[in-house]
């Protein structure tokens, strides 16, 4: 009995406690709504029989249904451009950031939490603002480019097809880039500083040491920050619902909130899921990357 | 921890049994509190002590979803409030209950007194499966200071849609737009435009008419030439309709949920006039909005769950000065408060017409508001966008 009981306190009992515990977190809150999510874009499902698993099966209908609409094509580009342009800005200011903040400077680390501001806020407070900021006719971005005399006319950010989408980009980059420059500081404060002096003795310029030094040695935490920005630039909904709706027509629309679209406000629940289906595995395959990249880091 | 829940259920159950024939109702609502239900409900539990009445405030548009799920795990409402278009939805699940026989039974409701569009709304497939609890519709609002700014009769509001974009013309300056209006892709656009469809003798099942066409060029004409912002098409009625208490456009499309904010912020001699009809002799139309009250159909107390919802329609005559919207039904409301923009909405009423019915309502409405977006955007012109939202709504209602 003793035994049994040690074998829980401290042993594999324990271990194995533990593991289950995790084990049992992950298929309650993780496999189960992912298989859940699965099964239902090969079922017509509707609001009335989302609570039962009886449903008829309707193979590769959903599919073919959702992929065959003539905004299916549209709305995938404005996702490959949403994720693409929002990651490699993100990364590029938060890493021009990063460097700086490397810099000794008097007022330093209260200018770097400033920066945080964005992150902490709520994304819809954040879409909130900028739609104050991107607002057509009383926009405080409209009204600064027109009395700077930068631009003749009001643009319309939010409204006008070939600035909407791009208006949210914006608005993501700026929410972002703290988070990319946090990760990155503690890479490049991870770098020891006598590599760089040995480097400087050697006569290698700021560029060469840029570009031999900081770059490989900030490999790891880049591919985990392209990969991580790349999952949470996926998940951004609450912009798009403060700032387009994806509209107008389409125009700003990507697949996370077309997917919400599909389900909740048209009730074509099992449309809705094949996008989240072909999302997730997109996610798994950026997620690999990302363990890949964190696994380079254990073994440096 | 078990025992002890077994324990205060059974006492619970005693103490029910104890106060005798004490009904519990459970309401849902979108009101919050000092909003009608709540109003309403606290007075007839004054009135009736042995019926309480639970209310609870669901979000407005998580109302289908919630009361879907509720009814998935056996734990929805007796009764609550639906929204027009949505009430065909649960009714052809079998969801609702079918109140024609209380009504034929009851010296309250006469349902020769609901107006059309509101009676449409409830009755699906020969059944009533609702008591309209209100209704609102839209009109055209404008800013008479502006008018005689103008050199225009604020006495003699645009009747007609070439009126109306003339008007507008001659309304806009650079820092005010002539006319205000919401083409937003959500439920809003599809009930701001139905109406213009409607006056042409189309509707949800029939958008190839030659006014739907002409319609759509109109509203893409007000954009294009500047009497309306290109934010219409991302604007909700509500936010339209600030820029004109604001001052910044000169008329406004909308209804009466305005008048609240509009006569505290608006300080201008504010006006409302009829919607604007194609031609002199066209017929009329107008949107059809708010909500109703439904029993569902599990309910385990129905005569009392129509009782309370009977009483609710007995105060139809309240809902204008207390509530803010319209009657549903011919009651008299004496001394209205906006007594002239009172008049021009409840005229309007008499032509509010339903959206649908239709059972998937919502796959109908986002087929127009697809057309409205691509055509107002200038992707498609306004006959390949109505010929295309057609065939979509076409395959809906096979």
């Amino acid at each position: 009995m003793l035994r049994f009981r040690n074998t829980f306190t401290d042993g594999v009992g324990f271990d194995t406690v533990l593991v289950m515990l995790a084990l049992g977190y992950l298929v309650v809150f993780s496999a189960y709504p992912l298989v859940y999510n699965i099964i239902m874009s090969f079922q017509e499902v509707d609001l009335f029989s989302l609570a039962s698993f009886d449903r008829p099966f309707v193979g590769l209908d959903n599919y073919r249904d959702v992929l065959g609409r003539p905004e299916a094509w549209t709305i995938f580009l404005n996702t490959v451009k949403f994720v693409g342009i929002s990651v490699a800005a993100q990364l590029t200011i938060g890493f021009g950031l990063a460097m700086f903040f490397q810099l000794d400077f008097p007022g330093n680390s209260w200018l770097r939490g400033l920066f945080l501001a964005g992150w902490i806020m709520p994304a819809l407070v954040v879409g909130a603002v900028w739609s104050w900021i991107l607002a057509g006719d009383f926009g405080v971005l409209n009204h600064a480019l027109l009395s700077l005399g930068l631009t003749s006319e009001r643009i319309f950010w939010l409204s006008d097809p070939d600035m909407a989408l791009y208006s949210v980009i914006i608005a993501n980059i700026w929410l972002g880039v703290p988070f990319n420059m946090i990760l990155l500081s503690v890479g490049l404060a991870g770098i020891p500083e006598d590599i760089y002096e040995a480097a400087e003795m050697d006569g290698a310029t700021r560029v060469q040491r840029f570009f031999t030094i900081t770059l490989p040695m900030m490999r790891a935490q880049l591919g985990a920050v392209i990969s991580l920005g790349t999952i949470f630039t996926l998940q951004q909904f609450d912009l798009f619902a403060a700032l387009t709706q994806g509209g107008p027509s389409n125009a700003s629309n990507v697949f996370q909130y077309w997917s919400w679209q599909l389900s909740f406000q048209y009730y074509e629940i099992g449309v809705g899921s094949v996008i989240s289906v072909l999302m997730i595995l997109f996610v798994i395959l950026v997620a690999a990357i990302y363990v890949r990249s964190t696994r380079a880091e254990h073994v440096a | 921890m078990k025992r002890l829940a077994l324990g205060c259920s059974a006492l619970v159950t005693l103490a029910t049994a104890a106060t005798a024939q004490s009904v519990e109702l459970d309401l849902w609502t979108i009101d919050d509190p000092g909003e009608y239900h709540y109003v309403l409900a606290e007075e007839y539990m004054q009135a009736n002590p042995d019926v309480k009445i639970n209310v609870r405030t669901v979000q407005f548009r998580d109302m289908v979803n919630d009361l879907a799920r509720g009814m998935a795990t056996g734990e929805s409402p007796d009764i609550t409030y639906i929204d027009n278009p949505e009430v065909a939805l649960f009714a052809s699940r079998g969801l609702l209950l079918d109140l024609t026989p209380y009504i034929e039974a009851s010296d309250i409701v006469n349902k020769e007194d609901i107006f059309p569009g509101p009676l449409s709304s409830v009755t699906y497939e020969g059944g009533i499966y609702g008591l309209p609890r209100g209704a609102n519709t839209i009109a055209l609002y404008y800013n008479a200071d502006k008018f005689r700014e103008a050199g225009l009769d604020p006495d003699n509001p645009p009747q007609t849609w070439a009126e109306l974009y003339e008007t507008a013309k001659a309304l806009t300056t650079d820092d005010t737009y002539g006319l205000a209006f919401s083409a937003v892709a959500t439920e809003e656009g599809t009930f701001q435009f139905l109406p213009w469809l409607q006056m042409t003798g189309g509707d949800f099942d029939n958008l190839q008419t030659e006014g739907a066409v002409e319609a759509l060029a109109l509203w893409k004409s007000f954009i294009d030439d500047g009497l309306a912002s290109p934010d219409t098409l991302i604007r909700s009625q509500w936010d339209s309709t600030g820029t004109f208490n604001a001052g910044a456009a000169a008329m406004s499309i909308s209804g009466p949920w305005e008048l609240p904010r509009m006569s505290k912020e608006a300080g201008f001699d504010f006006r409302a006039a009829m919607l604007p009809i194609p031609t002199a002799d066209a017929e009329r139309a107008s949107a059809l909005g708010e909500g109703d009250n439904v029993i569902l159909a599990n309910t385990d107390n129905p005569d009392e769950a129509f009782a309370f919802v009977e009483f609710l329609y007995a105060n139809m005559d309240r809902v204008w000065n207390e509530f803010g919207y319209l009657p549903a039904a011919n009651v008299e409301v004496s001394d209205p408060d906006y007594p002239e923009i009172y008049a021009v909405f409840e005229e309007s009423m008499k032509y509010a017409r339903n959206r649908g019915p239709h059972p998937e309502w919502p796959k109908i409405s986002q087929a127009i508001q697809g057309a409205i977006q691509s055509s107002l955007t200038g992707q498609a012109a306004p006959a390949d966008a109505l010929d295309r939202a057609q065939s979509q709504i076409d395959k809906v209602l096979d």
